[in-house]
């Protein structure tokens, strides 16, 4: 699963909702195994349309969780949505941010509710927050 | 005509692309330029509901719909649904385009209104009631039942989406529902409206063999 994708996942227990603590989930940086997929292109147009709608806080929160600590404390802001306009550092921040929010996957590894504590895991890159039958 | 993606799999795990999956794709053809329009100059966060081979999905990637700058989730139950997706998009060489297949029941582990275009082939086929999630991935025939059997009406999962969309779509977001007859459609979107102010369209319907088959667009005009 890629790591944008924890921007969007919460816990599935129904009574979490009501939690601010239900998103993001804490992934255990010790357990998760990363790999990076080159296979999408970076495409600054649209990176600049996720940042628009990425919940930036949830993202420091997982990148810390999973040992990345550099990221700036606020979104990153850019002088212009054309592409061609941005100067040259801005470039290098959407480059990272590319490598980070679309490149890595996290191929195994495990998270938990930080209001349950309900623990999900990922397999072969699949993420399950399927719940047992019991919290369901 | 807008191209059909190439499946190959192993049908007695996932649901075989029939009459409906093809009404659905049909439905989300006419509407293209609608969905491009509503969604243009920003991001849409797309999910498909019960994918099973993964055609629909892979559809959307292949023809860009709603637009291209588009995430991609596939959302199902069943284990062997989120591998043959994965695996569809890879024969049709959709790498390219941002797509996570996701285990989860419906919408319950996503973030309330993020999603912008909500689709789904449900399992609309009435049945004394929906069967229980099988224990193991091994279960190969009790995985196929939970893709067909709606219980009451068939309308029992189907339901649960539509009494969440509030909660579940962005507030620009659509929906995309695929009925059979004995769904009793029309009776439905009358009492979405009443009840959760959703307007709705009827976008594609066909006579296929016994059933007659219609897709529902829901939206909020605002």
């Amino acid at each position: 699963m890629k790591f944008l994708t924890t921007n969007f996942l919460k816990c599935s227990v129904r009574t979490c909702d009501t939690s601010n603590d239900s998103f993001p989930l804490q992934y255990d940086g010790s357990k998760c195994e990363l790999v990076q997929d080159e296979s999408i292109e970076l495409n600054p147009e649209f990176l600049l349309n996720i940042l628009d709608r990425v919940d930036w806080d949830a993202v420091l929160s997982v990148a810390a969780d999973l040992g990345n600590t550099t990221l700036p404390p606020n979104k990153p802001v850019f002088s212009s949505t054309s592409v061609d306009e941005l100067n040259e550092d801005e470039q290098a921040v959407l480059r990272d941010l590319h490598v980070l929010l679309v490149q890595t996957n996290i191929v195994e590894g495990e998270m938990k509710c930080k209001n349950c504590g309900h623990i999900y895991y990922i397999k072969n890159s699949i993420p399950n927050l399927l719940l047992p039958p019991h919290l369901a | 005509m807008l191209p059909t993606p190439y499946v190959k799999c192993d049908y007695s795990k996932v649901y075989e692309p029939s009459e409906d999956s093809f009404l659905l794709l049909d439905a989300l053809e006419e509407d293209k330029q609608y969905l491009q329009q509503k969604f243009q100059n920003q991001l849409a966060v797309v999910c498909e509901l019960g994918p099973g081979s993964g055609i629909v999905t892979t559809f959307l990637m292949q023809n860009e719909i709603p637009i291209k700058n588009s995430l991609y989730f596939a959302v199902d139950i069943n284990p062997w649904a989120l591998e043959t997706t994965l695996d569809t998009a890879k024969r049709n060489s959709c790498e390219k385009y941002f797509m996570d297949p996701v285990r989860s029941s419906l919408c319950s582990s996503f973030r309330n209104n993020e999603i912008d275009l909500l689709v789904f082939n449900p399992p609309y086929v009435p049945a004394e009631e929906v069967p229980l999630i099988p224990k193991s991935k091994e279960y190969i025939d009790e995985w196929l039942d939970l893709a067909l059997l709606g219980g009451k009406d068939g309308m029992d999962v189907t339901q649960i989406v539509l009494d969440n969309l509030n909660q579940t779509l962005s507030t620009k977001g659509i929906a995309y529902i695929l009925f059979c007859a004995r769904n009793k459609p029309e009776e439905v979107v009358k009492l979405m409206k009443k009840k959760y102010n959703w307007d709705s369209k009827l976008i594609v319907h066909r006579k296929a063999g016994w059933e007659v088959l219609s897709v529902y667009r829901f939206y909020k005009d605002i």
